[in-house]
């Protein structure tokens, strides 16, 4: 994929190229805003809108990592969102059981090519790192997010968030910390093939 | 074993993205290996990060590529969009120029309707209400030598003797034939015939039951109308044209984004 040449086309106005780099950074997009957010629905919302804005917004883009930039649209997508939702607080309409009680791990949303322990394995670290991420302040979230679960380096989570490095050096030690007290209270919930990984210092 | 302050947890989770420089990371790991407590965080530290790496990516709901309307993309403008402007103009300069000369056909055969109307409005002096209130015209010398005066002054020619209302003995005098020689008009020629008022009361002129009168045919202008068609022919066909280039553009987009 040559990007530089991709953006170029698209600032120009080219839908085509730029869906192609929708089709590239969708799913990290998607996946900061799920992580951020915690909510799969207002996650497609924040998405789709930070794509529409970037389309909008191409010619700001001054060059440097496209990714970096794309991000930093939805982590702002996604900060309106919590503010939206802290103003109109919702209560979510979660799947029921039988007997009344909210399936938190909804079957339609396991990977069917897992077996049923891998699947169970995964709903409930999912489960546990996502109740534990949204214990945290939204700044402290955000710059966890893209460095430990999307990879991003300092310098582009730098970029993101618009932050010098110090600040984020900072914010992720904060965030570990607070991470490593919460999931302590869930290491009994981990998949055991996990804690072993673990305890080998991975 | 010492506490642990924010720094050392800081320099741990720096070290761990290799976020250290040489001389801070050597200076560390010899700390680490003289405090156990700080060899605890940092496994602690890092078991967390590993935890977060292994967060299971979610599968997108759907995919988030643009269509041309979520973009505010509108559609291309047909290669016919010159031309359909010089034909949208051509199409307006022609109905003003309909509507020009409809209108001013209108007023210039208008403004002889005044005249023709001023003729009934004299002649309804003498021949209705205004001439009774004034006085019978007796004497022909102080009657000012008008085209209504040839009307006036005949009153004793009145066959009744009884003083008349204007309107009256005019219709009875022959020299009524001077006043059609003056206004040639259709209302003239009703003042010259009110034989059929053999009472000799006052009548009103009433232009329709004239039967003198003669309409001559006007001729048909049919230009304006030629234009008028071929300007809803124009602005007819540039909608087509325009019409036919939306819906084909969304049959492309519709196509390319269905694929």
């Amino acid at each position: 994929m040559d990007e530089p040449a991709l953006i170029r086309d698209a600032r120009h106005g080219d839908l085509d190229a730029f869906n192609t780099l929708v089709l590239a950074y969708q799913d990290i997009v998607y996946n900061t805003a799920l992580r951020i957010l915690g909510d799969e629905d207002l996650a497609a919302d924040a998405s789709q809108e930070a794509f529409i804005s970037a389309f909008r917004a191409l010619n700001s883009y001054r060059g440097g990592s496209f990714r970096a930039w794309l991000l930093r649209t939805v982590t702002n997508a996604c900060y309106d969102e919590l503010r939206r939702k802290r103003r109109r607080p919702t209560s979510p309409l979660e799947p029921e059981t039988e007997d009344g009680d909210e399936v938190e791990s909804p079957r339609w949303l396991a990977d069917p090519t897992a077996s049923p322990e891998e699947q169970l394995d995964q709903a409930e670290l999912e489960h546990a790192i996502q109740h534990c991420l949204e214990n945290l302040p939204t700044a402290f979230r955000t710059v966890v997010v893209l460095a430990d679960i999307q990879g991003l380096d300092y310098t582009e989570v730098a970029a993101v968030v618009k932050k010098p490095l110090g600040t984020i050096k900072s914010r992720l030690a904060r965030a570990r910390l607070r991470l490593r007290e919460c999931l302590q209270s869930f290491r009994e919930l981990l998949p055991a093939a996990f804690r072993l990984e673990e305890e080998r210092g991975l | 074993m010492t506490t642990l302050s924010f720094r050392d947890v800081e320099q741990l989770s720096a070290s761990l993205d290799g976020q250290l420089s040489q001389a801070e990371k050597t200076r560390l790991e010899a700390r680490i290996q003289l405090d156990p407590a700080l060899a605890a965080a940092l496994v602690d530290l890092r078991q967390a990060r590993a935890i977060l790496r292994r967060t299971p990516k979610r599968r997108l709901p759907r995919n988030f590529t643009l269509t041309p309307k979520m973009a505010g993309i509108r559609p291309p403008l047909p290669r016919a969009v010159p031309a359909l402007g010089w034909a949208s103009a051509v199409a307006m300069l022609l109905f003003v120029f309909t509507l020009g000369t409809n209108l001013l056909g209108r007023l210039s055969f208008g403004a002889a309707a005044p005249l023709m109307a001023a003729a009934p409005m004299t002649n309804e002096g003498y021949g209705g209400g205004p001439a009774a209130t004034q006085p019978p015209v007796t004497d022909n010398t102080q009657v000012i030598p008008t085209t209504e005066a040839f009307v006036m002054t005949p009153p004793e020619a009145t066959p009744t003797g009884e003083t008349r209302l204007g309107g009256g003995p005019a219709a009875t005098q022959p020299p009524a034939t001077e006043n059609t020689q003056v206004t040639p008009t259709a209302e003239t020629f009703v003042m010259t015939a009110p034989e059929a008022t053999p009472t000799g009361e006052t009548r009103l002129v009433a232009p329709a039951a004239t039967p003198a009168t003669k309409s001559t045919p006007e001729p048909v202008n049919i230009w304006p109308y030629i234009w008028l068609g071929l300007a809803a022919v124009l602005i007819a066909a540039a909608l087509l044209i325009r019409r036919a280039s939306v819906q084909a553009f969304r049959r492309k987009v519709g196509g390319k984004h269905n694929t």
